[in-house]
């Protein structure tokens, strides 16, 4: 039944509001397909953070629905349904439970009610995607702010949620964490089964999306491909973003007539996958 | 004392006389060992020298654990150094030395904390602000003055005064930390990632706001970050560490030349290097000038040395669509950029299809 | 700098120690405590102090690492030993011992003089040997100890589960609040006020501004923290597997014998003598 449905969220008229204040979204609707990568973006306090807890039922709406798979996401059946949703946060120190890298990802893990066996093989194998393997009988005090979050990632993915939520992961990370991040987090997407959501102010994170969501006073403010929510500067100053050094360039060269797309999306730094518009700024990664 | 006077003489003089700045602040071998002695020992500083001058807007710039907090924390005394020795204003901090009455140079050098919740912990923002002049022997009635000071310096109002830190937002509550540092009126502002976890506009704003402090009170600032980027316009200089020891220091335009060691510190490299180089790639003349620092002033340089080889490679061209787009935006509402930017989506689709 | 609190962390040497079960040691803690209260003579103690000696040697940590663990201690020994010094004296002096010497209300007595030293002696030792603990075990370690321990008394199984995850937690996070305490007292430091640097009532003052902060970001964590549990799939009393079993060697099952020993023997002594 869910194999029909390739909806792997769905908001139906979403209200929501922290008791007895004021409204922190509304009549929020969206649909985001299976393997879509959605960024999802707005000033501080415009609800971004709130609406990722809804999806794993951290937070109940006042009104509206939240479907997972096409499922409703009701109280008897959230438990299920969240181990098919995995959160990485903003700051690593505060979701490391374990002693041990190795018992953190444990952690989750001894939830499902793994066999030991399996356990340590899912330990392993995503110790090796993220390249913590040399860090797992490592306490967290010894680890920087990058390690730490990359043993985040694979704490959740361990878990195999089908839909992974970042939410500001990046922000409290230095460049080169940055860096290993988003390219776990495309890395994800290509394989494409992963549906991603990630909260975040970063340019190059937005860019790296398929979908950016805006938010504004809680509303939906906008819900557009980069390329387009990039090119629109009235969207932009109400999400609280300056347009990136090298988008901004461009544009000045556009205005003094000058073409870039030969020059500054140089085919070398192109990404393979073609779904994607914003192919040329996203090859400054690499 | 002679410190203060010799400042008001090298203010008048400005920044052109720059070569001829008073160094205010001098690192000689400098290391320091955290927990020095006992088992769990750490060194977060090797041999470190540093010069800075009165008056500079200097970027640290590093990745995680490469010391650049430690380095602000010896500065104000808050650490005394393990080895070598720093000499900060009139006062010199060596190893071991007894810290009695750092407050003559505590005031005088401010530093403000990563999290903007460690410095509020009073209940109203006016008291937290009164706190550092209070303690510095300021009376009441100047400590108020400073705070309301410092308030409008960091551009919020006095409205805010009354309101209890936990309740502003955000960006709020990082600017009015930053203020609690400047109530005191130090002359050096050191600051540690004050960036981090702020969007890009408010980003932008508070970093126009400590360029302000520096070119028109003439404060030296000292600010920490791991975007070179986000401070490449404002900063006279830079510090680079990596892993306990200085790699760099210098000013933009030498750091073009180390484009590829950024990598290897850890930092990325900042989108107007990387852009810059992609253009001198085609248009070698580039080479010889120096960085532009913002995307204005870049598309001018790279416009004119497209027109001064006009004709020559096939990577350039003038593009008369877009020119047309420019020259003649529909009328009513939409602006000149916006036009360019319906160009621009245009060209993504473009882009989409030269693929390969 | 102010000492640091060194108790409390697990020194990685890999010695024989550190492979010992942790039921184990934390029940060889238990009796090797029994046999320090038990025992009130020279040799008793003597004997504790040589095992726990060989004890420590055996954990390969330097002993000079023991020693700093005494060093935030250093006040209330001397207290201890003052305490016990005139204390003793005055219930000695009915007993016709030895005086040393008399000064005014004053007595000291050779028997006051013992009882302090005794006194010392154990303190010393409990604090020593509660520092090999933490020094061989890490704190998950422990706190599956006491859970492992704790779960045979407790008939329903939560009980034992929501302590140790509090403990857990605990031993997490009591750390990076201390850490944060640190970091403002820093802050407030820049700012002109010097923690190291005044009288008692200002320090009492400045302590009571952290409350604030310190609490604030202990339940920012606390809230981040049960997010994170739960958007992990904790719950409480929900099935759960172990990663880590507890292993019961032969070893475990001698240092557990050799400590029951203790208190056995202290007891005897106590008894007969």
């Amino acid at each position: 039944m869910e194999r029909e449905c390739t909806a792997a969220v769905e908001l139906r008229g979403i209200d929501f509001a922290y008791e007895q204040e004021q409204a922190v979204l509304r009549e929020i609707n969206l649909h985001v397909d299976r393997g879509e990568w959605v960024a999802i973006v707005g000033e501080s306090g415009c609800g971004k953070s709130t609406l990722v807890r809804l999806l794993n039922a951290l937070l109940t709406p006042q009104a509206g629905q939240v479907l997972l798979f096409g499922e409703e996401l009701t109280v008897h059946n959230a438990p299920l349904l969240r181990s098919r949703i995995g959160m990485v946060f903003q700051n690593p120190d505060n979701q490391f439970i374990g002693e041990s890298v190795e018992e953190d990802i444990a952690f989750g893990l001894e939830g499902l009610c793994l066999e030991r066996g399996e356990m340590e093989r899912r330990i392993a194998s995503y110790a090796q995607l993220l390249d913590i393997t040399s860090l797992l009988h490592k306490h967290p005090g010894e680890l920087s702010g990058g390690q730490k979050q990359r043993c985040a990632v694979a704490a959740c993915l361990a878990m195999e949620p089908e839909i992974v939520v970042f939410d500001e992961s990046t922000s409290m990370q230095d460049e080169r964490s940055r860096r290993e991040l988003l390219d776990m987090m495309d890395h994800m997407r290509r394989q494409g089964k992963y549906t991603i959501f990630s909260v975040t102010h970063d340019a190059d994170e937005m860019l790296a999306a398929d979908r950016i969501l805006a938010l504004k006073d809680g509303r939906v403010r906008g819900d557009r491909s980069p390329a387009a929510f990039f090119a629109d500067e009235a969207l932009l100053r109400d999400c609280g973003i300056t347009l990136p050094f090298r988008l901004k360039l461009e544009q000045e060269l556009n205005l003094l007539g000058i073409a870039t797309e030969d020059v500054a999306g140089g085919a070398a730094r192109k990404r393979k996958h073609p779904s994607n518009h914003a192919t040329a700024e996203r090859g400054q990664r690499t | 004392m002679n410190g203060m006077s010799l400042t008001d003489g090298q203010h008048e003089k400005g920044r052109a006389a720059g070569h001829e700045r008073e160094t205010i602040i001098e690192l000689r071998n400098v290391d320091y060992t955290y927990q020095a002695g006992s088992p769990f020992a750490a060194a977060a500083l090797h041999d470190v020298n540093l010069k800075i001058q009165r008056g500079t807007l200097i970027g640290i710039a590093g990745g995680t654990g490469c010391g650049k907090s430690t380095l602000l924390q010896l500065l104000n005394g808050l650490l005394l150094p393990t080895g070598g020795s720093v000499r900060v204003l009139d006062h010199t901090l060596l190893p071991g030395m007894k810290k009695l009455r750092l407050n003559a140079l505590r005031r005088r050098v401010g530093l403000s904390f990563q999290f903007p919740e460690q410095h509020l912990f009073e209940d109203t923002v006016e008291k937290d602000l009164m706190f550092g002049p209070l303690n510095f022997g300021f009376t009441r009635e100047e400590a108020r003055t400073k705070a309301a000071e410092a308030l409008r310096s960091m551009g919020l109002g006095d409205e805010l005064l009354n309101r209890h830190p936990l309740s502003l937002s955000g960006g709020q509550m990082r600017k009015v930390a930053i203020a609690t540092v400047l109530a005191a009126g130090p002359e050096v502002l050191m600051l540690d990632e004050p960036t981090a976890t702020l969007d890009s506009a408010a980003r932008r704003e508070l970093i126009a706001l400590l360029a302000r402090l520096c070119r028109e009170e003439g404060r030296t600032i000292l600010m920490v970050t791991h975007r070179i980027e986000e401070l490449l316009e404002a900063a006279d200089e830079w510090v680079v560490m990596n892993e306990g020891r200085i790699v760099f220091q210098g000013d933009a335009d030498e750091l073009v030349d180390r484009t590829n060691e950024l990598r290897e510190w850890g930092l990325a490299v900042p989108e107007q290097l990387r852009c810059w180089e992609e253009w001198t790639a085609r248009l070698p003349q580039l080479a010889a000038l120096p960085l532009p620092r913002t995307p204005e002033a870049m598309a001018r340089v790279i416009a004119e040395a497209v027109r001064g080889s006009a004709g020559a490679p096939d990577a350039v061209r003038v593009s008369a669509p877009e020119s047309i787009h420019r020259s003649a935006p529909a009328p009513g509402s939409e602006s000149p950029s916006e036009a360019v930017n319906e160009a621009r989506s245009g060209e993504w689709e473009h882009d989409l299809c030269a693929t390969n | 700098m102010r000492d640091k609190l060194i108790i409390g962390r697990m020194i990685p040497t890999g010695s024989r120690v550190h492979g010992l079960d942790p039921r184990a040691k934390i029940t060889a803690m238990l009796l090797f405590t029994a046999a320090l209260i038990l025992s009130n003579g020279w040799p008793q103690l003597l004997v504790l102090a040589a095992l726990s000696l060989i004890v420590l040697l055996a954990t390969r940590v330097p002993l000079k690492t023991y020693l700093r663990t005494l060093r935030p201690m250093r006040w209330l020994i001397l207290f201890v030993f003052l305490f016990q010094l005139l204390a003793g004296a005055g219930t000695e002096a009915a007993a016709g011992d030895g005086f040393l010497w008399t000064l005014g209300p004053i007595t000291l007595s050779a028997a006051g003089l013992s009882a302090a030293l005794l006194a010392v002696m154990r303190m010393v030792l409990l604090i020593v040997f509660t520092a090999m603990l933490t020094f061989t075990t890490t704190p998950s370690m422990l706190s599956r100890g006491i859970e492992g321990l704790i779960k045979p008394i407790s008939r329903r199984g939560t009980g034992a589960e929501r302590f140790s995850l509090m403990m857990r937690l605990a031993l997490r996070f009591i750390p990076a609040l201390l850490e944060e305490a640190q970091t403002i007292l820093k802050a407030q430091a820049a700012r002109g006020a010097d923690y190291e640097e005044m009288n008692l009532k200002e320090k009492a003052r400045l302590l009571m501004s952290l409350l604030v902060p310190v609490t604030v970001g202990a339940f920012r964590r606390a809230e981040e923290l049960t997010t994170s549990l739960e958007a992990r799939g904790y719950r409480i009393g929900a099935p759960r597997t172990s990663y880590r079993q507890l292993i019961w060697r032969r070893a475990d099952t001698w240092f557990t014998v050799l400590f029951a020993l203790l208190p056995v023997g202290a007891l005897l002594v106590r008894l007969t003598v």
